[in-house]
């Protein structure tokens, strides 16, 4: 098949083929969405060095290769939007609205001083380390408390935009989920309810291709977790959740249709568990799952097909991608050499502020089970 | 020319909760009320009739049968700041709406240290003693009362049902409001209410129905009437019932029971839900726990057995609570 001059040249420049919304992207765009997966996989490395050290109690949920979804998604929010995240994000409480400045205080997203009060169980913590993990949020962040119950808050996403858009606003939600929890009956549900009201919620499926210690085939009799949308006649996008450049594409499309005042979809972002469950779980899961199957889904690195595009486009050098490679590496093989400064010294700031904080007065425990006064 | 017949200006049970509602919306515009048939209907009783008319369909949602749904977008509209009032079409559908209610909504205040609070009204038709069987009959409440986070309320008069109603919907934690259909449109409760401030109920007051000196009753909803006719009955075997309308169960108001025993030294609970673990045990618990020293006999409690609400009258009414059951513990306590 002849393949004319320039279909040589765009197959040179870019192995991805842009979406409408990617291609607006400038190479700063580039360079801070780089840093951004950086960041998220050093929070991420960088946490379970701290537990293997005995500075940290309580359960990880690793989002190792799974960082393009964190961030494809957020990266093209505006600040008053909306999150729910799940136990999988959460980089994503201190990377909502990073776009305004990492260490902006006035930025609608947590600080990571929040973030790590509350991984580390201080009284900082926005819910001052009442609940565990990534259970915390902030009306004022536009960020909804997390919660275990699975697909639990997806009804509360769909309030909460109902409540704005009543009040004359257009903000937008995003709610995370594993694809594992696409199964509860709230998940569909509060899409259903979303569907017929035409409320701007976008549901976020993060195909990590496990639920716990259960296989995508146990868990849904089609490929594509995507296709639960038919049933509510939503639009069901798939995209490459390796790839940040896709998710931010598939993912704006649905946050412009919700924006359009057409209504809710659903993005189902391809991806792979890199780890156990949680960290509880490492052990186990190098049994439940084939070496094959783990070697495969981390064959893709996020932040290597980032280089890799970024490389092609011309936005950064070879030497520049290779200066700083966490990517493909595993929390025992990295070091703080394998990233950028900027990012570890911004992730230290967080856990010395953190070691700071105190715990909370015991008898705070009893305290706030209702309201007095109005 | 013949008189004119006498207009009643006594209102219903019913009444009083659309009054309570009505007066609220109005009052106050960033309540929202959501629920099944609420809208277009007005509801399966007839509660929010009118309601989506005058305030429009963006305040009255009729939602999708499903109470998960309804309840949790009632939370997120609470976190953004709204107030809402969700209806149950039968107190019983609740169960599947529980996760929202206990995980989510309940705990809300308490997770967030204070940030955020749930002023949601929760309310339904529940209750016994109507052959709706097992599925429209239930007593739940416990459930509910073993969720820390949740206020809960079961009035048995018109002004109550309007006051705790008004009240529930001013407060700014989760309430639940356990509404007895088969008083819905009792006549001879009918009562005249008032409007406005003057109409609201506190919650957390117990109201004492009648004086007595040898026994004290306490109990709330239907059963209250029960208890009544038990303390006619105890009259003519010379016993004096005090009777004590609850009102509210969580918040609990200990001290006007424990006032009454300090009086009369015996106590017996009455509620129509099952027997173990049921409210009227925890009520006994901490009386015996606060006022021990008070009682002269051991306290009695009459409750549903420990059974699903049958259908036909025959059986509904021998699993129940009655007069007779009441009057019957009322005697051996009295006379223990
Ligand atoms: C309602 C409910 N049921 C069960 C659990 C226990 N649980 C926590 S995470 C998890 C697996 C979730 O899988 P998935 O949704 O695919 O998300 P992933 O962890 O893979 O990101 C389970 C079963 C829970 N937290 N909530
Ligand atoms: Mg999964």
């Amino acid at each position: 098949m002849a393949t004319t001059e320039a279909d040589q040249r765009k197959k040179k420049t870019t192995s991805y083929q842009h979406g409408p919304y990617s291609s607006k992207l400038t190479p700063d765009d580039y360079k801070e969405l780089l840093l951004q997966l950086q960041l998220a996989r050093y929070f991420d490395v960088r946490l379970i060095k701290e537990k293997k050290r005995g500075r940290l109690t309580g359960t990880l949920y690793s989002s190792h290769n799974q960082e393009a979804i964190i961030v494809g998604s957020l990266y093209g929010l505006r600040p008053y939007d909306w999150i729910s995240p799940i136990h999988r994000d959460m980089p994503a409480f201190f990377m909502k609205d990073m776009k305004a400045g990492w260490r902006n205080p006035d930025r609608v997203g947590m600080s990571v001083q929040q973030v790590c009060c509350q991984v580390w169980g201080r009284v900082d913590s926005p819910g001052r380390a009442r609940d565990n993990w990534s259970h915390i949020g902030s009306r004022e962040k536009h960020i909804i408390h997390s919660t275990s119950m699975l697909a639990g808050t997806i009804p509360a996403a769909a309030g909460v935009v109902y409540a704005d858009r009543m009040e004359g606003g257009d903000a937008v939600v995003l709610t995370y989920n594993g694809e594992g929890s696409t199964a509860q009956g709230v998940f569909h549900e509060a899409v259903n309810f979303a569907a017929v009201h035409k409320l701007p919620v976008v549901t976020i499926v993060e195909n990590n291709q496990w639920a716990y210690g259960t296989p995508t085939y146990l868990e849904y009799s089609q490929e594509d977790f995507a296709r639960r949308a038919d049933g509510f006649g939503i639009p069901g996008l798939v995209a490459d959740g390796q790839n940040v450049l896709d998710v931010y594409d598939k993912v704006m499309e649905a946050v412009a249709w919700a924006r359009a005042g057409k209504g809710p979809s659903i993005v189902e972002c391809k991806t792979f568990r890199a780890y156990g469950h949680g960290d509880h779980d490492d052990d186990r899961a190098a049994k439940y799952r084939p070496t094959q199957e783990v070697e495969a889904g981390r064959a893709r690195d996020p932040i290597a097909v980032m280089k890799r595009m970024m490389v092609e486009q011309g936005i950064i050098s070879k030497a520049e991608a290779e200066k700083y490679a966490s990517e493909g590496k595993g929390a025992a093989e990295v070091t703080n050499d394998d990233f950028p400064p900027e990012v570890v010294q911004y992730l230290n700031e967080g856990i010395e502020f953190a070691m700071k904080s105190p715990l909370p007065e015991p008898e705070e425990g009893g305290m706030w089970v209702f309201r007095e006064g109005n | 020319m013949a008189a004119a017949p006498e207009v009643s200006t006594k209102k219903n049970y019913l009444t009083a909760l659309k009054e309570a509602i009505f007066e609220e919306f109005e009052a106050h515009d960033d309540i929202i009320a959501i629920g099944e048939d609420i809208g277009f209907l007005g509801g399966a009783f007839g509660v929010t009739e009118g309601l989506k008319e005058k305030f429009g369909s963006e305040r009255v949602i009729d939602a999708p049968i499903s109470e998960a749904a309804i309840v949790g977008v009632a939370c997120g509209m609470c976190l953004h700041g709204k107030r809402a009032l969700v209806e149950m079409q039968f107190i019983d559908f609740i169960s599947t709406g529980f996760d929202q209610i206990v995980n989510m909504t309940a705990t809300y205040h308490y997770r967030t240290a204070g940030e955020v609070s749930m002023p949601m009204v929760i309310r339904g038709p529940a209750g016994g003693y109507g052959g709706g069987a097992l599925y429209h009959s239930q007593m739940n409440e416990a459930w509910f009362a073993n969720s820390p986070g949740l206020k809960i309320v079961c009035p048995s008069t018109p002004k109550d049902a309007k006051g705790l109603l008004k009240a529930a919907l001013r407060d700014p934690n989760p309430v639940l409001v356990y509404e007895m259909k088969e008083l819905y449109r009792l006549r001879k409760i009918e009562e005249e209410l008032e409007t406005g401030d003057a109409a609201l109920v506190p919650l957390g007051k117990a109201s004492v129905r009648r004086e007595g000196e040898d026994v004290t009753i306490v109990s709330y909803g239907n059963n209250v009437y029960h208890c009544l006719q038990a303390a006619e009955n105890l009259e003519q075997e010379g016993y004096r019932a005090e009777v004590i309308d609850i009102r509210s169960l969580v918040p609990l108001d200990e001290e006007t029971i424990i006032h009454s025993l300090k009086k009369t030294n015996r106590l017996v609970v009455v509620n129509e839900a099952p027997r173990t673990c049921g409210f009227a045990g925890e009520i006994l618990a901490r009386l015996t726990e606060e006022a021990f020293e008070y009682l002269d006999a051991p306290p009695m409690r009459v409750t549903r057995l420990d059974t699903p609400v049958p259908w036909v009258k025959p059986l509904e009414l021998f699993v129940l609570p009655s007069a007779d059951k009441i009057t019957e513990a009322a005697l051996r306590v009295c006379k223990f």
